[in-house]
């Protein structure tokens, strides 16, 4: 009696567990995109066609968005449910507008910038190779982000647009939308960490065919800022940062969680606001950001302030600052392309490398000696 | 009517209140510093910390003192603009003096954009903004006068002024529309409105202003006083009318402009304290009212300013934002109880 019972529990246990065989054809069927940091897009990739998802266009975004691209030759093909999709793309892209200076470098990383037709306020993107295209007239200005100039859009018939909104209303978005133009939205600022922006590279590499290009390019800039965050790991001295600077009564500058805070971090400094955490910068008493950070040794991106005069002009009490006295005061907005469009903001997303061994160089100037200041000049 | 001997005990009330709140502003704030330290850094002995006597002399100090310029300046411009145009809603705000200063301000701030190099020469220093803010608000109020005088109905007066406000908000805007993201920034920053952003030579020259304009506002009580009983029976009077608008006018505008051009648009205290001070003094008279104004206006400002400094937090709140949620629920309070309005 006791075999039966054992024999019959066998065969229940054999036939209770989950055939291998039988689920591998679904894990065949698409492929994910490898993303080691980047949280607000996924791709899989089905052969024929590729699923892309933006799960967080924006802070608290409720929606996922879902897109799908599909290759130009097997477009007469395949067959696609339109509604499940916020659009049906035909990848490899041929022409787009990009509305975010911080995605002009991807394009030009991935030898794509060609296929730029149109931008909303040309003069801030810093570029040389895009400003020579932009130069020549092969890049069409399109007014502002928040009010883009649908009929100008229309007559470039680009085949996406990627928008970035701080919220899901956007009405001229809405307006290209119903125009039969999709529109994707990057959520690259959205991203927590410095490597997490810059991985966004593989989202443009995805609607150009090009995921092995991106990939490497990805590798590279991720190489370098983990091998100059070692570096800077094994320094003992930690320098004391200020950051932000005065406007009226309140001093405004990165919490603890942004990126800028992280970056400082990698950098083996000492960021006086390190604990403080939260969404958006830290709006400070004058007196807090005084009595904490008076002796600090270096102060890092005063604002939009671009020289010691004008930093005192903004406020007196700016000079109180040992940092000022010093000399020791860096901001990155006066690398400028040329027509005033601020290079941090362009290159910085997607080359945290850079900011890194910048960073670095300002606290730890025995190091990478042969790294020229890419960002940040010392005010002046 | 209470007897002058009831007003001065009011008075002298009135002035230990602010000389109570004023020490309280200085004592309170972000940093604790011990009440022994706030008055050895005050008589300028030395204090336990180097940073607690730059954080009282240079910073609470000045600001306090700007709460007490601000609050009695706007009282008494509220007070003159409302005695001049006899109409309790009129205020440097509502009458343009404010949009004004904000149209100087953006046309230096943001008019980069699109006037081009003209204007990008004109270097934005905080004195370019404070002569630019002061300019816009004295030729809207000048406009509005300039109306006045053709006009004769005070209501059509009043919506004329609101009229030149909407334009100067209009052009506002467009002058937005094209900023770029900094200005905008530098703009709506200054609209918050700040008092601890004076150095000491800045709240010299704001004070020299302030007391000129004090000084007029001054003389002006006897033709306020006039005033009141409507302009046919002021010129029966021997008043000139023309000449004392033109007077009080000037005297608004210093104060108002100066105050605008200095610590960006307030909002409340210039409609409000006027009111406030005559539903508890109970009387039209300016001899009485302008003083009462003065200090009302300077202890309120104080007790908004010790509120959005959020004693012991990190944090700081724009003072304009406070004047208006402090101030307006104790009007319409004092409004209820009394159930009048005292004009």
């Amino acid at each position: 009696m006791k075999k039966t019972i054992l024999f019959f529990l066998f065969i229940c246990f054999i036939a209770c567990k989950n055939d291998p065989n039988k689920q591998l054809p679904e894990v065949l069927e698409g492929e994910s995109l490898v993303l080691n940091y980047a949280k607000g897009f996924s791709v899989i990739d089905y052969g024929t066609y590729k699923i892309l998802e933006i799960k967080n266009p924006w802070p608290k975004a409720e929606k996922t968005y879902r897109f799908a691209l599909v290759q130009e030759e097997m477009l007469p093909k395949i067959t696609l449910n339109s509604d499940e999709f916020e659009g049906i793309i035909t990848i490899p892209i041929k022409k787009l507008v990009v509305t975010s200076t911080t995605h002009i470098p991807s394009l030009e990383l991935l030898n794509v910038e060609q296929t730029l037709v149109g931008f909303p306020g040309i003069d801030y993107i810093s570029s040389k190779k895009t400003r020579n295209r932009i130069e020549n007239g092969l890049v069409r200005e399109l007014g502002k982000n928040e009010g883009i100039n649908t009929e100008v859009l229309l007559e470039l018939k680009p085949d996406v647009v990627v928008g970035f909104g701080i919220d899901g209303n956007n009405r001229t978005f809405e307006t290209i939308k119903k125009s039969g133009i999709p529109v994707i939205f990057n959520g690259d600022w959205v991203e927590e960490s410095p490597l997490a922006k810059a991985e966004w590279v593989k989202f443009f590499g995805v609607l150009f065919n090009k995921e092995k290009e991106a990939d490497a390019v990805f590798n590279t800039i991720e190489q370098n800022y983990l091998e100059a965050k070692k570096l800077a790991k094994n320094t003992k001295n930690q320098p004391t940062i200020l950051s932000g600077a005065m406007h009226n009564d309140i001093w405004y500058l990165p919490n603890g969680t942004s990126t800028e805070a992280q970056l400082l971090k990698d950098a083996n400094a000492n960021y006086l606001w390190n604990d403080s955490k939260g969404t958006g910068s830290l709006s400070l008493n004058f007196e807090t950001v005084y009595s904490k950070a008076k002796d600090a040794d270096i102060w890092l991106s005063p604002s939009n302030y671009t020289s010691k005069e004008a930093l005192k002009n903004g406020n007196s009490h700016h000079a109180m600052f040992e940092a000022f006295q010093n000399n020791t005061i860096y901001s990155s907005i006066s690398t400028t392309g040329k027509s005033g469009g601020i290079l941090y903001f362009e290159l910085g997303s997607t080359r945290p490398d850079l900011i890194l061994k910048d960073l670095i160089k300002i606290c730890h100037p025995e190091l990478l000696k042969n790294h020229d200041l890419y960002f940040f000049k010392p005010l002046e | 009517m209470p007897n002058s001997k009831t007003y001065n005990l009011s008075f002298l009330v009135l002035f230990l209140i602010l000389m109570l709140c004023f020490l309280t502003n200085i004592s309170l704030g972000s940093v604790y510093i011990p009440l022994k330290d706030v008055f050895n850094s005050l008589i300028g002995s030395s204090t336990e910390q180097e940073t607690w006597q730059h954080i009282i002399q240079n910073y609470r100090l000045p600001k306090a003192l700007t709460a007490i310029l601000v609050g009695s300046g706007l009282g008494i411009s509220g007070l003159l603009m409302q005695t001049l145009f006899r109409n309790p809603l009129a205020g440097p705000f509502v009458l343009g003096i404010s949009s004004g200063a904000s149209l100087g301000v953006a046309l230096v701030i943001l008019g980069s954009s699109v006037f081009g190099g003209v204007f990008m020469t004109f270097l934005i220093s905080k004195w370019s903004i404070v002569i630019a803010a002061s300019l816009g608000s004295f030729l809207v109020l000048l406009a509005v006068l300039m109306v006045s005088l053709k006009v004769r109905d005070t209501m059509a007066i009043l919506i004329i002024g609101l009229m030149f406000a909407s334009i100067t908000a209009a052009i506002v805007s467009v002058l937005s529309y094209f900023g770029s993201a900094q200005q905008l920034q530098q703009y709506i920053f200054w609209g918050f409105g700040s008092l601890g952003n004076l150095s000491w030579d800045e709240l010299m020259i704001f004070f020299i202003i302030y007391c000129l304009g004090l000084i007029i506002s001054l003389t002006s009580v006897k033709s306020l006083n006039t005033m009141l009983l409507g302009e046919n029976y002021a010129k029966s009077l021997g008043l000139n009318i023309k000449r004392s608008r033109f007077v009080i006018i000037i005297a608004t505008s210093l104060l108002a402009g100066t105050i605008t051009a200095f610590t960006g648009p307030i909002a409340f205290i210039g409609l409000a304290i006027p009111h406030l001070t005559r539903q508890v003094f109970n009387t039209s008279n300016h001899k009485i009212l302008l003083p009462a104004v003065f200090l009302f206006g300077a202890i309120v400002m104080l007790i908004c300013d010790s509120i959005a400094q959020v004693p012991n937090s990190d944090y700081t709140l724009p003072i304009n934002a406070i004047t208006s949620l402090v101030g307006a629920p104790v009007v319409i309070w004092l409004l209820v109880r009394k159930r009048k309005m005292v004009f």
